[in-house]
């Protein structure tokens, strides 16, 4: 233990070299606008980024990617909260709690949370890896796919039973969402699947696409059909950067540290990201939280549950391609590629041979966490003030900004001509009181989870039992049932209280 | 008046040049940069080599080289966008066995006579490998076990009509064996499903798990070629053990047919001079290519429907 400390201070020195700072600094900065562009990904963004590491000394290269990575799952609570527009799909449970509480007049509170999420979450994450490296990773290598599948399915069950609305409108949305997903062609056995002959069709919908659609463009839709005359907020401009008070955050330091737990463990698996971990935290919460019953009116907790879990999950991932050599997620699989041509292979003795550079990489994640969060802290006020913008205004910067993420998935015309379909669906969905969440959410893990399904029923001869005797496929069966029949039960028991 | 008579001479001059010379007038190529199209995703075996092609021929070529990935049904998505581009040189791809072996199935998507290979880059070999602490300690323990409970042994594949299916196919034919493939699209869940012990074995090509090697976490049993490898000398050939199947995995720059020949050949030089540098020689060594891995635009496109040939062989015992 005494040796970690040691080297991680020795990587605090080597941190602080200027162009280690440099990159640092312009990573952050690069991954917060990535974070805000719907349809530009994290991970496409760190892609981008690859080209540039060519040159430069690979510290510096590691350095630059984990800093984008890492503040890439912070900057799109900033457009969630503001706008209702996800900048990444790891948002979009932010805008239950984090939009609702802006349009109760306290959106530099609801980034205030944010800040104080991704910092404690991320802190966390960046501990438990510096600390525990080996011993996580060779648990997370436990798990396959029947894992995989049954942590999936909690995701897509949660996302319906958590909606305020109707159960059968969440999971007739949710159908539509693993719909949409099963065109093109099979994964398994290269089936052409609803693609009606045309090629476009058979590469399949992404769900970046449907995301995009449905919540940007329909968004501005919807607002265009009242006008653009959604209620301005009073004296937003003059909101100053709110954090949560001591008080409020001792009441929820329960739940914070679940969320950062849950996030990391999420993170530690190869098959699993950001995005599910976001989802898995959040649904989580609103089944166990101690307000359970106020998530999604604009509570602290929903806003600090999928933050926490999507910043904490980059360190799992990183412990695991360090420590394995194995990428836990699109953004790490990238940085892989940077280590590779930098002719270092991550792996059990990267951490011996290679450790000045892991030590700087780790020490890099705290400075990175405290540096991102200082520049989020300042970035609010001025953020806020968009607000005061005509909405028309900013509902046409939106749509470029939709039209530009769309174009950049798979540089593909005719993924502009399927978010303005995707547009209508989302604001007939919203006009016909379906929620989008589940869509987009079905849209996003309907491919996981065929995949892991049908690996499962290959490798254990079609044997669906191993769902329930395999011991950590089995404990989160048994979560998942909790979880959904709980509301039910509960519901029943009020009623024959009130019968009573 | 007499500048204008001067211009008039020049181009009458010009003209008769270039009709004596019966070419059209062209910059000399490359006057733009040339887009290299890699049809799978970042990060991956493919999109290492183009980067470190981009990054090495850009000097020699006098023009960058930007890469986009364009990831999708098993690289057919990537080869439509380059099929789509005018053949003019300035849009080439990356062309491996995982997409050339969709040509030996039903109605693909383009064939032999749409595309100009303009160089192999890369031929690595493929294995069987099994983790480090397996309980199979040679290729003949693996194959009793097979033949005392067939239909048990999981081996990790790409998915079902790649190269990896084919190949196993093979095996199970000739040696009368059965066994389980497990499809894993993203190759860190391939690696990880060995490791943690969730299949007994894996098909893979020695660069994409070199550091898995280098670390002792895998080590390989079999190795699909006519001969053994010098950096695996303990490792049996599969045609040693009467399996007669060797599809390696290659990887080639293409460009679309039509293209004219000096442009292919401009390409094509650009690319020997670059696989004569030490950089590339370390890359390939690093991979565990085959040594003289590199063909040019003379030999690439024998080459690369001999492998066709060779898919279609496997494919036919089936």
């Amino acid at each position: 233990m005494i040796d970690i400390v040691s080297q991680l201070a020795d990587g605090f020195v080597h941190c602080l070299t200027p162009l280690n700072m440099a990159m640092l600094l312009i990573g952050i900065v690069i991954g917060l606008l990535i974070g805000v562009l719907p349809g530009l990904t994290l991970v496409m963004g760190v892609t981008l980024a690859l080209p540039f590491t060519y040159k430069m000394d690979v510290t510096a290269s590691i350095v630059l990617l984990t800093a984008m990575y890492v503040s890439g799952t912070y900057g799109g609570a900033f457009t969630a909260i503001l706008f209702r527009i996800p900048g990444e799909p790891i948002d979009v449970p932010m805008l239950w709690d984090g939009y609702t509480m802006g349009r109760k007049g306290r959106p530099a509170k609801a980034l205030g949370w944010t800040l104080v999420a991704a910092l404690g979450g991320g802190l966390l994450s960046a501990v438990v890896m510096v600390a525990l490296t080996q011993p996580l990773a060779r648990f997370a290598l436990r798990f396959s796919s029947p894992e995989y599948f049954v942590i999936v399915m909690f995701g897509l069950l949660s996302v319906v039973a958590i909606g305020r609305g109707s159960l059968a409108n969440a999971f007739i949305s949710m159908s539509v969402g693993i719909l949409i997903s099963s065109v093109g062609v099979d994964p398994v056995y290269g089936t052409y699947r609803f693609t009606f002959g045309s090629p476009i069709l058979a590469d399949g919908i992404e769900f970046l696409v449907v995301m995009v659609g449905a919540y940007g463009v329909g968004e501005v839709l919807t607002r265009l059909e009242t006008g653009f005359a959604t209620k301005p907020l009073d004296k937003i401009s003059n909101a100053r950067t709110e954090l949560p008070t001591l008080k409020e955050l001792k009441e929820i330091k329960g739940m914070f540290l679940r969320s950062a737990v849950i996030g990391d463990l999420i993170g530690l698996l190869p098959g699993a990201g950001a995005t599910i971990a976001s989802f898995v935290s959040y649904g989580i919460e609103a089944r166990f939280g101690k307000r359970r019953d106020q998530m999604g009116t604009g509570v602290a907790e929903g806003i600090v549950a999928p933050q926490s879990a999507a910043t904490a999950s980059v360190g799992g991932a990183m412990v695991h391609l360090l420590a394995l050599g194995i990428p836990g997620s699109g953004a790490t699989a990238v940085i892989l590629g940077a280590f590779m041509l930098h002719g270092i292979q991550p792996g059990p003795q990267v951490l011996v041979k290679s450790a000045d550079m892991v030590y700087t990489v780790f020490a890099s994640l705290f400075l990175g966490l405290a540096l991102m969060c200082a520049i989020g802290y300042f970035a609010i006020r001025p953020l806020v003030k968009i607000l005061d913008f005509p909405e028309a205004v900013v509902s046409a910067y939106v749509l470029i900004l939709c039209f530009i993420g769309a174009l950049s998935i798979r540089n593909n015309v005719t993924d502009l001509w399927l978010i303005i379909g995707f547009g209508v669906l989302g604001y007939g969905f919203e006009r016909l009181k379906f929620p989008i969440a589940p869509l987009v959410l079905g849209a996003i893990l309907g491919p996981i989870a065929e995949e892991t399904f049908m690996n499962t029923m290959i490798s254990f001869s079609n044997d669906w039992t191993v769902f329930f005797t395999r011991p950590i496929s089995g404990t989160i069966v048994a979560l998942t049932v909790t979880v959904l029949l709980l509301p039910f039960v509960q519901r029943l028991m009020r009623g024959v209280w009130r019968g009573l | 008046m007499h500048v204008v008579r001067k211009l008039a001479l020049l181009s009458v001059v010009a003209c008769a040049g270039s009709a004596l010379a019966a070419v059209p007038v062209r910059a000399a190529y490359p006057e733009r940069p040339i887009e290299l199209i890699v049809p799978w995703g970042p990060g991956g075996g493919a999109d290492q080599l183009a980067r470190l092609v981009s990054k090495l021929a850009e000097p020699l070529l006098g023009q960058g080289i930007p890469v986009v990935n364009v990831p999708g049904a098993t690289g057919g998505t990537g080869m439509a966008k380059l099929l789509a581009a005018p053949a003019d040189g300035y849009s080439a791809a990356i062309y491996i066995a995982d997409s050339h072996v969709l040509l030996a199935g039903k109605n693909p998507r383009w064939s032999m006579n749409d595309i100009a290979p303009v160089a192999v880059m890369i031929e690595g070999p493929s294995f069987i490998f099994v983790a480090q602490n397996s309980r199979f300690k040679t290729w003949q323990d693996f194959e009793n076990e097979a033949k005392a409970n067939p239909g048990k042994l999981k081996i990790a594949t790409l998915g079902f009509g790649s190269v990896d299916d084919l190949s196993i196919g093979v095996i199970e034919r000739s040696k009368g064996l059965k066994f389980v493939q497990v499809p894993f699209s993203k190759p860190s869940e391939r690696y990880a499903s060995i490791l943690g012990g969730h299949a007994d074995a894996l098909y893979e090509q020695a660069g994409d798990v070199a550091s898995f090697l280098n670390n002792k976490q895998m080590r390989p049993l079999l190795i699909f070629g006519k001969q053994r490898l010098p950096a695996f000398k303990d490792t049996p050939s599969s045609y040693e053990l009467s399996i007669p199947v060797a599809l390696p995995q290659f990887r080639a720059i293409v460009v679309r047919a039509g293209t004219p020949a000096d442009i292919v050949e401009r390409l094509s030089k650009t690319l020997t001079d670059m696989a004569h540098t030490d950089e590339y020689k370390k890359f390939l060594a690093e991979q565990f290519a085959v040594p003289d891995s590199f063909k040019d635009a003379s030999m690439a496109p024998a080459y690369v429907s001999q492998q066709l040939e060779d898919m279609k062989k496997a494919m036919a015992a089936q």
